[in-house]
């Protein structure tokens, strides 16, 4: 259940003896010689205890980075006694915490002292339960607790390397009567998290750490066995300068990960923006995501970084758009450097990009995978081969696919209109959605089945404005005007079609009564479907004034009142105007928010259906009766 | 999901099946045809636009027909088939899984309908070696089903069922990370002849082969649509719960394709729209639609040829993908309690004039998409909201532990600190304040690694600067580098973490600006 890399301890040697000097010089003034007289800065050298502590919070970096939760590493400094830096806790699980807590241990200093105390004390440390270990009901507490000691040191031979590992083992199997003995009377109050665990597996890496040229009488020793199988023992030797490389190498298999070196990465350089060179970036993750590769992969090319060339993406094309597989988390190898830094800050901004195979035939590409930013990580997606939507069915065949006269160009308006943008708090969402409910109430799909939408600059205004939460006192005056002048044009006996755009005008049919009609019948189908607000059921009001005026013979009488009507106040009450009968507005703010209001359709007169344009008859069969009466 | 039928042409697939007809004589493998041709019937109906691979095996396997959308292809190869020897099934999945890792990878979920007579031809000891031998799971995410054409009293399937059981729960495991696909079934006929066989595979088809209906609302603009292939749940890491696409999919609004980015989708899903019938084309957002599965919308019940083709009815689909595609834009989609995914007009590079509406299933959560915000808090901006964020939104977390600047295991991160505090130290007194800035940084990062030999490296470096200033440098620079260099050195606070240096506070700069 708890694998080994659950739980990692690093034993940081701080003895004096790691206060001597690596030496291994570094050398600051690299490249330009400035004149003579310019004393050269001499090269210096970390010391041993500098080497080891990078190299240890290198491999908690890597670790973290991937690993934000679930895998835990500690870090217990060790002179005359432990020094322990942090606990299993999640909140002491990071680089800031370690690295205050080293800034207070300070550089070596003298003393006795040596590596047995923060070895014993790492032991004690893995029998502590972790937070999620604790979690469990005591009535799972069989799992198996696990964990791997890396303890950086520096013995004299292989004889105390062995008994430094022997001491180990009987704290361990001290350790584990201890906790067994201590078991049954804790289970009936299990809760209590400082119990101890039995360990049940310790991986032991002992590092030994030595200057450039010191002799070391330590050999390598590849893992063994200790304890019955309770310890596993592996002793490495390295050089101080070397410990970073070795560490960065020893977290791939403890942590399943694997390399991806990606090449060709084409950046400005900063002296000459105007050229571009290309880079390589290393980057880590877990090996899983390799596995496509391994089809074609020998087993020692797995093992070693996998080269993935960068693929400039191109527009929306490729991309994780490509990629609807699992994605494991990605670090830099090397965080520090400008490539890193730049192909980092490429994907956290949102753009993703396209790996693929380096083959050497020419115009044959294949993409592997791809990278990008997702929560302020980063990820790395394999592409599989082929998709189970590829090859789409031709839109133009579907349902729909032949109509010719969408209004694509409004919807495209009305996109833009209905854009989304980052706010804060609640409820943005349902915001969006009822604008676009407003938006859409009335919205027929094709040119073809409006003519108010086609109108343009006569009819503009209103359908822009209508579309409101509310209107103003301006804004309904505003679409009195359109209405007026609509009126206007009818009475002077104008095509509405006249005012189509000239590729339009021709498809509209009908004589001018229909069209007339169907204007007026649209209009009020828009305006009723916003009479939300009381502004705008005074504009239907007076949108049913011209229409019924319309509908009527020209009498002076019908004029006057839609004159009056037209300059009733938006203010007045519901019901003030004569038209009252006829306004239909939702009753409640919950008809409001359902966004329903809808006048309830009745099914339209058959006879008016089989006679098209025609006038309807009513009654035809009594017709029918009486000539075969006849 | 793309399928393969994993066919057993064994001889013993070849015995004839008893029947009380004598007009037809009936094999295991005829029947097993039968069985084939009516899944093909059911994705013709259903899913037209699933893959079927045809696999028969004996003791060597063969890819009879290999991934294809002709079905006929298909059903012509069945009467035509070459009898094999002797079933071998862990042969037959070495071959299935080659097939599919090199056609569609180890990330598309699969199905795989095996297609056996129910006798292994081993007793337990030689079932238990071929469970060994089995090549499951395999790396791709798989859903088993098994189809026995057999009897369900016969001796020998009762030999037989612990291995298919076996399969499928192999199978099912896989150790994809994908594995949201439900497990496979064993599909065995109540009796061993046609309609039996076919019964049970009808059975088969409408628990694995469920198409997936909803409808894409925005607004009040609606229409219904099949997704394909049909979504699986998905499961957030760390959440037990899993979220499941709702049926009806709201548009929340629109956004660029350039600010959306390319966020990453858990899956991918044609929008397919279907007909729907209407009795008033002008308006018919004010009717109620009538989902209709193809073919039956031809009623004629209508003398609007319009009607009888559905192709012809206006289809809100149609025009959002048009809009889509001519504004490069995308819709944000929301797909269920917490869930959302984006809408957009895609195109196979290679045939770039028949694009598709496209929907991207993103992670469930608010944050699938970080350069967004959070997803909940989309919304449109009116006129009184002030000065809107604009995409994309910082990341609020700096990648790599916080960029403590410390990872000078390579020695050229260390050279490029150093030199930035000496280009800084060449450029006083304008850059003081970045001078000490990154001093006090150096400064931070050489304690914790209890490095104090860089310390005392860069205050020598600081005071040859000081050293090979020109007579014409303001006397502030001198000043400020010897200060520098000391305070790096001052023993009192040289590894005090909590001090910081601060730059000499100096008249000079009044009068060093007069000049």
């Amino acid at each position: 259940m708890f694998p080994t890399n659950h739980k990692t301890i690093f034993v940081l040697d701080h003895t004096p003896y790691f206060g001597i000097s690596s030496d291994f010089p570094i050398d600051f003034d690299v490249s330009k010689s400035r004149g003579a007289g310019y004393v050269p800065l001499p090269p210096i050298c970390k010391s041993l205890w500098t080497c080891s502590v990078e190299a240890s919070v290198e491999y908690c970096r890597i670790v973290w980075d991937l690993f934000p939760e679930g895998k835990l590493v500690r870090f217990i400094v060790s002179d005359a006694a432990a020094h322990i830096l942090n606990t299993w806790a999640l909140a002491q699980q990071n680089l800031t915490h370690i690295l205050n807590g080293l800034c207070l241990v300070g550089p070596v200093r003298r003393g006795a002292g040596g590596d047995v105390v923060g070895l014993c004390a790492a032991i004690e440390s893995l029998a502590e339960a972790s937070p999620i270990q604790s979690s469990r009901p005591s009535t799972e507490r069989l799992f198996q607790n696990r964990g791997r000691i890396i303890c950086i040191t520096s013995a004299r031979d292989d004889d105390s390397i062995r008994s430094l590992a022997e001491i180990a083992l009987n704290t361990l199997v001290q350790q584990n009567k201890k906790a067994s003995a201590a078991q049954p009377p804790t289970t009936t109050d299990a809760s209590t998290s400082t119990q101890s665990l039995v360990v049940h597996y310790c991986h032991l890496v002992i590092i030994n750490v030595t200057p450039e040229k010191a002799e070391t009488r330590v050999n390598n020793q590849p893992l063994t066995e200790m304890g019955g199988g309770l310890m596993g023992v592996e002793v490495i030797v390295c050089r101080a300068s070397t410990l970073a490389n070795l560490l960065g190498k020893l977290v791939l298999p403890h942590y399943r990960l694997a390399i991806t070196t990606v090449t060709g990465i084409p950046m400005k350089e900063e002296q000459n923006a105007s050229s571009s060179a290309n880079y390589d970036v290393e980057i880590i993750h877990s090996a899983e995501a390799h596995a496509g590769l391994r089809a074609s992969q020998t087993a020692a090319e797995a093992t070693e970084s996998v080269v993935l060339r960068w693929w400039t993406p191109r527009g929306a094309e490729g991309g994780a758009g490509g990629c609807n597989g699992p994605l494991w988390r990605v670090t830099p190898a090397d965080v520090a450097s400008r490539p890193s830094a730049c192909l980092v800050n490429f994907l956290l901004n949102g753009r993703s990009v396209t790996l693929e195979v380096p083959t050497r035939k020419a115009g044959c590409r294949s993409a592997s995978h791809v990278l990008a930013a997702q929560g302020g990580e980063l990820w790395i997606g394999a592409l599989g081969g082929r998709t189970p939507y590829e090859d789409p069915p031709a839109l133009s065949e579907g349902a729909g696919g032949r109509v010719t006269d969408y209004r694509i160009k409004e919807f495209g308006a009305l996109m833009q209109q209905n854009k989304i943008h980052p706010l804060r708090g609640i409820g943005s969402n349902t915001r969006a959605r009822t604008k676009l409910q407003r938006h859409t109430t009335y919205w027929p799909l094709t040119i073809s089945s409006t003519l108010i939408f086609n109108l343009g600059s006569v009819m503009e205004p209103l359908t822009r404005l209508v579309v409101q939460e509310s209107l103003t006192e301006d804004e309904v005056e505003t679409c009195r005007g359109v209405l007026l002048s609509l009126l206007g044009m009818e009475t002077r006996h104008e095509f509405p079609s006249a005012q189509l755009p000239a590729n339009l005008r021709g498809k509209s049919s009908g004589r001018r009564e229909e069209q007339w009609r169907q204007v007026w019948g649209e209009l009020e189908a828009l305006v009723r479907a916003h009479s939300n607000s009381s502004p705008h059921r005074a504009l239907l009001r007076t949108l049913l004034e011209c229409r019924s005026h319309n509908h009527s013979n020209e009498g002076e009488s019908s004029r006057a009142t839609v004159i009056r009507a037209t300059t009733d106040s938006p203010l007045s009450p519901v019901g003030a105007g004569n038209g009252n009968g006829d306004v239909w507005a939702p009753r409640n703010a919950l008809d409001a928010l359902l966004g329903a209001p809808r006048p309830p359709r009745r099914p339209d007169f058959a006879g008016r259906l089989t006679a098209g344009n025609r006038i309807a008859t009513l009654y035809p069969q009594m017709q029918q009766d009486v000539e075969t009466q006849n | 999901m793309p399928t393969v039928i994993l066919l057993d042409v064994s001889l013993s697939m070849s015995r004839p099946v008893p029947s009380s007809d004598s007009t037809e004589n009936h094999t295991r493998l005829t029947i097993a045809s039968a069985a084939i041709n009516t899944f093909l019937d059911y994705l013709c109906v259903h899913s037209k636009l699933e893959y079927v691979a045809l696999v028969t095996f004996s003791s060597t396997y063969e890819v009879t027909i290999p991934f294809t959308r002709e079905y006929d292809n298909i059903r012509a190869k069945l009467p035509h088939l070459e009898e094999g020897d002797k079933t071998c099934i862990e042969t037959a999945f070495i071959g299935v899984n080659q097939l599919i890792l090199n056609e569609w990878g180890y990330q598309t979920p699969m199905q795989i309908i095996l297609i056996t007579d129910g006798s292994i031809g081993t007793g337990q000891i030689g079932r238990n070696r071929i469970i060994q031998a089995l090549p499951l799971p395999p790396t791709y995410p798989v859903r088993i089903n098994v189809l026995p054409v057999v009897a369900p009293n016969d001796q020998s399937l009762q030999q037989a069922i612990p291995l298919y059981q076996k399969i499928i729960d192999l199978a099912s495991n896989t150790n994809s990370t994908i594995s949201n696909t439900s497990r496979g079934a064993i599909y065995s006929p109540d009796t061993l002849n046609v309609p039996g066989v076919i019964t049970a595979m009808t059975r088969l088809c409408e628990q694995q082969y469920q198409e997936f209906w909803c409808s894409l609302k925005c607004g009040q603009l609606e229409a219904r649509v099949q997704l394909f292939p049909a979504p699986t749940p998905a499961s957030h890491d760390g959440v037990s719960a899993t979220y499941t696409i709702s049926n009806q999919l709201h548009v929340i609004g629109f956004i660029s394709q350039q600010d959306l980015g390319t966020p990453i989708a858990l899956s991918k899903h044609l929008v397919i729209p279907q007909a729907q019938t209407n009795n008033n084309t002008n308006r018919e957002n004010y009717d109620t639609k009538t989902p209709t599965k193809e073919g039956s919308s031809t009623d004629g019940s209508t003398d609007e040829e319009n009607i009888s083709d559905p192709s012809k009815v206006p289809n809100f689909c149609v025009l959002l993908h048009g809009a889509l595609k001519v504004e490069s834009m995308a819709a944000v989609v929301q797909l269920g309690v917490d869930w959302w995914g984006t809408l957009s007009a895609w195109c196979e590079a290679a045939r770039a004039r028949r694009s598709c509406l496209l929907l991207s299933v993103l992670r469930p959560g608010t944050s699938a998409a970080p350069w967004l915000g959070a997803l909940d808090q989309l919304g449109p901006i009116d006129e009184t909201t002030t000065n809107p964020e604009s995409f994309p939104i910082r990341s609020w977390r700096s990648y790599s532990g916080g960029g403590s600047g410390c990872a000078w295991a390579r020695p050229h991160a260390l050279l490029a600190d150093v030199q930035k505090v000496l280009r800084h130290a060449r450029k006083l007194p304008d850059k003081t304040q970045h001078l000490y800035k990154e001093l006090n940084r150096l400064r931070r990062a050489a304690i914790s690694l209890g490095f104090s030999e860089l310390l005392t490296c860069v205050g020598g470096a600081l005071e040859r600067e000081c050293a090979s200033l020109g007579g014409s440098a303001p006397p502030e620079c001198a000043l400020q580098l010897a200060h520098a260099a000391a305070a790096l050195r001052d023993p009192r606070t040289a590894l005090d973490i909590k001090h910081t240096l601060q730059p000499l506070a100096t008249e000079f700069t009044v009068s060093s600006m007069s000049h």
